[in-house]
């Protein structure tokens, strides 16, 4: 076995790196073009289909995404198994048009990102080959990891080489690898077997390699002349196989996917429907689900959040860290191990609950995870009631109406609130005078200024029905010794408490809509257009014949003409979001 | 980005509403005093343990000789100034540790003599004996508080045992106490309650310093190794203060890793404060002086000489201010005494009681 210097050494003399870094520089620069290129021409039939899949001139533009860090966790996990580390190479994105996933498309790679890339790499690559430690419990994982036995550990094999690359480049690559690609990696392997004398530091190698791919870390959408529609063109079978995986799974296709678009078979209208319908009943569609939730309700928020111990001391680190899950835990229940509507979800009073939630609850539990019901006159009532949902819209020490107001109309309606003016006047609550006790009282002086009053009460009448709960997610029924005012209206709907925003959240017409709009802009790889419009509504249809079934909204946009077909026309810029506004003659909720 | 404009928002409302005062928030519940409770019952963990020293600043009034000051350490030194043979020297003294004699002491051994002592009185008279609580309460019987009042080891707030002793009610499990208080119809005023001692099973669930319990924790009871613990009392709830009769009571107590000491206590009554998230006050009886021997005792020698304290000298203490529960020689086998203890409410989970029972009950969560 070599040591890690004389590995480094081998790596750095040119076997592998200029080429990739370039390929991946390159791959960097066509990232933040956002690039729209047919980069592919790989034709397979298609045939006609009768069923109804939405406006067949509808298409979206191929794209070029980064993998996000949670794919690329996901991918590393799904090929070589859960207990090889792959660290976080990739950083957060930023959040567009509601989505950070929508943002993977537009992305650069700079060259300290391209250093992190190496070095998961390289760790992962070493991992795969590695020989084990009896004395640590650690298994060999070359010996399941690699489908083969060398002749000899210290000499190449290229036939045991070309069959790890081989099988493992198809699922990295998400497609086979040609002839003389395989024929290229087997030889890096072989000459770095030869000059390290060790046929595992070979592969390991090459893997690296690999992994630092552009066309591994990037998703590249190719495409292919669409026999069904002539003169258009679509995903080829392998971007189609990638971008199901990717919008289900929220990793790379497995074998079985793999296969059908070996076979076409995913081009054809059945085989299509065949493959989604496995994907949807697979294990992995939880992972999907978890993950496109997480990006909607803007839970990447709990990766910076903290509260003041002193002021809510129930609400440790571990707490936080649970309250996520709890969330995520109830919509995996709530759509698809049960198949409910997507609109009782903000109704709901069936969740799961952990030791240090069920404090903050104020209930008993066990350890571990274990499903809870809420009590029927429990001002408990659907997610937004939940700890995740209260304290990642709070502040570190207080609660805000202003805040989660804001947050329920942008994430859960897809309406924009505006940002305040620059220069705000804060005299009215500077005033020592004042006397405010409750966030109400605070926020009725505050929009006293008109300057603040516009978006204040487009945000406050929501975000005041929740301040029974405080910045912690706790419940209270005071604030500063005065009885809370839960009061709230939202788009002319009034209520008096949390149970009754859940309600109105339930009955907005926008909340599904909302819904349909993030789904199928996550699944399409970037920000939506006007010529969007007809595929959105054909899948609002859908979705409410299904009864606002998640299941069948992922399934139509997967089954979708526009899902797998190219955008005719270059898209035309993104028109200004809605802002959410009341109607002139609604008062505003006191 | 959405996370960062999300908090922008707010941001600059909530910045001068935090510099005047006026961002922060107070949790008050519906009811303070009922609302921990759960078909009329409510449970406390253990979170403190110390026994009761009433201490002055200045040992002016408690301890006006001073402390203690002939513990092992200078105890040998005193009887062996130039050494001699292991098995006659060092290993006759630590015999006597395991071994105590009941027989006068050799060295000269503090006790405290103030009048006023943390306890409760137990045998509901007033003897010449008997000390004044701090709050003015006559008839106080805790002898155990003379022996141990003027030893630096009991004393706060750095004792060794005060401090060790203390520390392991939180990390080990064996010390996990916790009572369960049934037929509550107000944390305030109940006149027959019932009050079961258990112990639990999960660890302690900490705020967010990581240095408290915080109260609305779970624990499962352990109905395998600490089934025999169960101790079922009667008592009273007057003006919040709970108070039980007295009963032949055990506590677990264990002040060393691996060494699984209990406590005997005739006539052990309980004391506490309640609230909704507390309860706070004293354990109270007649101590067994060699089960509590045996407590003290596992520790090491080397950790009893930090407070000076040398066991054989201790043990000497102890049954001359032994006061209750003479043997048939008339000699007093029991000594008046007091714990000071804290305790944080905890939901009780009764889960291996009865296997058939769900594992989650929802019917009596209030929210």
């Amino acid at each position: 076995m070599q040591s890690v210097r004389e590995i480094s050494r081998a790596r750095s003399t040119g076997l592998f790196g200029g080429a990739f870094w370039a390929a991946v520089a390159g791959a960097g620069a066509l990232g933040i073009a956002g690039c729209t290129h047919f980069l592919g021409d790989h034709g397979a039939p298609g045939a006609a289909t009768t069923e109804n899949l939405g406006p067949q001139d509808a298409g979206t533009p191929p794209r070029v995404r980064l993998l996000t860090a949670q794919q690329y966790a996901n991918v590393i996990a799904d090929v070589f198994g859960a207990d090889i580390k792959p660290g976080t190479p990739i950083p957060p994105l930023r959040r567009t048009d509601g989505l950070l996933a929508s943002t993977s498309a537009s992305v650069g790679v700079t060259a300290g990102q391209v250093m992190q890339l190496q070095r998961s790499a390289s760790a992962i690559a070493t991992q795969v080959v590695d020989n084990g430690n009896l004395e640590n419990q650690l298994p060999a994982h070359r010996d399941y990891l690699v489908p083969c036995k060398p002749k000899a550990d210290h000499a190449p094999d290229d036939a045991c080489a070309a069959k790890f690359i081989r099988s493992t480049g198809r699922l990295l690559f998400r497609r086979p690898l040609s002839g003389p690609k395989v024929d290229e990696f087997v030889g890096r392997a072989h000459r770095a077997a030869e000059e390290l004398k060790d046929f595992y530091a070979g592969l390991s190698s090459v893997l690296e390699g690999m992994l630092v791919d552009p066309m591994v870390l990037m998703i590249v959408d190719k495409t292919e002349p669409d026999p069904a529609h002539p003169g258009r063109r679509r995903l080829d079978a392998f971007s189609l196989a990638s971008r199901l995986s990717f919008f289900l799974w929220n990793s790379a296709p497995d074998d079985a996917v793999l296969k059908s678009a070996e076979s076409a078979e995913i081009n054809t209208p059945a085989g299509r429907a065949r493959v989604v319908n496995m994907m949807l009943a697979s294990p992995r569609l939880e992972n999907g689900i978890r993950a496109f939730f997480d990006d909607m309700f803007g839970f990447d928020d709990f990766d910076n959040l903290s509260k003041d111990a002193t002021i809510y001391p129930k609400v440790s680190g571990t707490t936080l860290k649970d309250a996520r899950e709890q969330t995520l835990r109830t919509v995996v229940d709530h759509l698809i191990t049960r198949d409910r509507d997507y609109r009782d979800l903000f109704t709901t009073r069936d969740t799961f609950i952990s030791p240090a939630l069920a404090a903050v609850y104020q209930v008993p539990a066990v350890p571990g995870w274990v499903p809870y019901e809420f009590p029927p006159d429990s001002p408990r009532s659907g997610i937004l009631s939940q700890v995740s949902f209260l304290a990642v819209h709070s502040h570190p020490a207080r609660s805000s109406p202003t805040v989660r107001g804001k947050a329920l109309r942008e994430l859960l309606l897809c309406q924009k609130v505006p940002s305040p003016p620059p220069n705000v006047d804060f005299s009215i609550l500077e005033d020592p005078k004042a006397n405010f006790h409750t966030a109400r009282e605070r926020l009725t002086a505050h929009r006293s200024n008109p300057v603040c009053a516009g978006c204040h009460r487009i945000t406050d009448p929501i975000g005041l029905a929740l301040e029974n709960f405080d910045g912690g997610g706790q419940y209270r029924l005071t604030e500063r010794g005065v009885d809370i005012d839960a009061n709230g209206s939202l788009d002319g709907k009034d209520f008096k408490d949390p149970v009754g925003l859940a309600q109105a959240v339930h009955d907005h017409p926008g909340l599904p809509v909302c819904l349909v709009k993030r789904m199928y802009s996550y699944g399409a790889g970037g920000p939506l257009t006007d010529a969007d419009n007809p595929e959105l509504a054909y899948l609002n249809q859908r979705f409410a014949a299904s009864g606002y079934r998640v299941p069948d909204l992922l399934r139509a946009i997967a089954l979708s003409t526009a899902f797998s077909e190219v955008a005719e026309t270059p898209a035309a810029p993104a028109p200004a979001p809605r802002t959410a506004s009341l109607p002139a003659s609604q008062a505003v909720a006191q | 980005m959405k996370s960062l404009s999300n908090r922008a928002y707010g941001m600059a409302l909530c910045a001068v509403l935090a510099t005047t005062g006026l961002g922060s928030t107070r949790l008050v519940n519906a009811d303070e005093t009922t609302s921990q409770l759960r078909d009329r019952s409510i449970g406390y963990v253990t979170t403190d343990l110390h026994w009761s020293v009433y201490q002055t600043p200045n040992l002016s009034v408690d301890c006006p000789d001073g402390l203690n000051g002939n513990g092992p350490r200078e105890t040998f030194k005193a009887l062996f100034p130039q050494g001699g043979p292991v098995e006659t020297t060092q290993l006759a003294r630590e015999g006597l540790k395991v071994f105590p004699q009941d027989k006068q002491a050799q060295f000269p051994y503090i006790l405290a003599k103030g009048p006023v002592a943390i306890g409760l009185n137990l045998d509901g008279k007033v003897g010449p004996n008997d000390f004044v609580s701090p709050t003015g309460e006559t008839g106080i019987n805790n002898q155990f508080f003379r022996v141990i009042g003027c030893n630096a080891q009991f004393r706060s707030p750095d004792g060794q045992l005060q401090l060790f002793a203390n520390k392991l009610i939180r990390s080990f499990g064996f010390d996990r106490i916790m009572i369960e208080i049934t037929q509550v119809d107000s944390l305030v005023n109940a006149d027959n309650v019932e009050v079961t001692i258990y112990r639990g099973r999960d660890p302690l669930l900490l705020d967010a310093t990581g240095e408290k319990v915080a109260p609305g924790g779970s624990q499962r009871v352990d109905m395998h190794y600490g089934k025999q613990l169960i101790q079922h009392m009667h008592g009273r709830i007057a003006n919040g203060v709970l108070t039980t009769d007295p009963i032949e009571g055990v506590w677990p107590w264990a002040i060393y890793f691996d060494v699984p000491t209990v406590l005997h206590i005739h006539d052990m009554r309980l004391n506490l404060k309640l609230s909704s998230t507390s309860a706070d006050g004293l354990i109270a009886g007649y101590t067994d002086v060699d089960s509590y021997y045996h407590w003290l005792t596992s520790w090491s020698t080397h950790h009893l000489a930090y407070g000076r304290l040398d066991p054989s000298e201790f043990y000497w203490a102890l049954r001359q201010n032994a006061d209750a529960y003479p043997d048939k020689d008339g000699a007093m086998t029991a000594i008046s005494s007091a714990i000071t203890v804290n305790m944080t409410q905890v939901f009780i989970e009764h889960t291996d009681a009865n296997p058939a029972e769900p594992v989650q009950r929802t019917a009596d969560a209030a929210h």
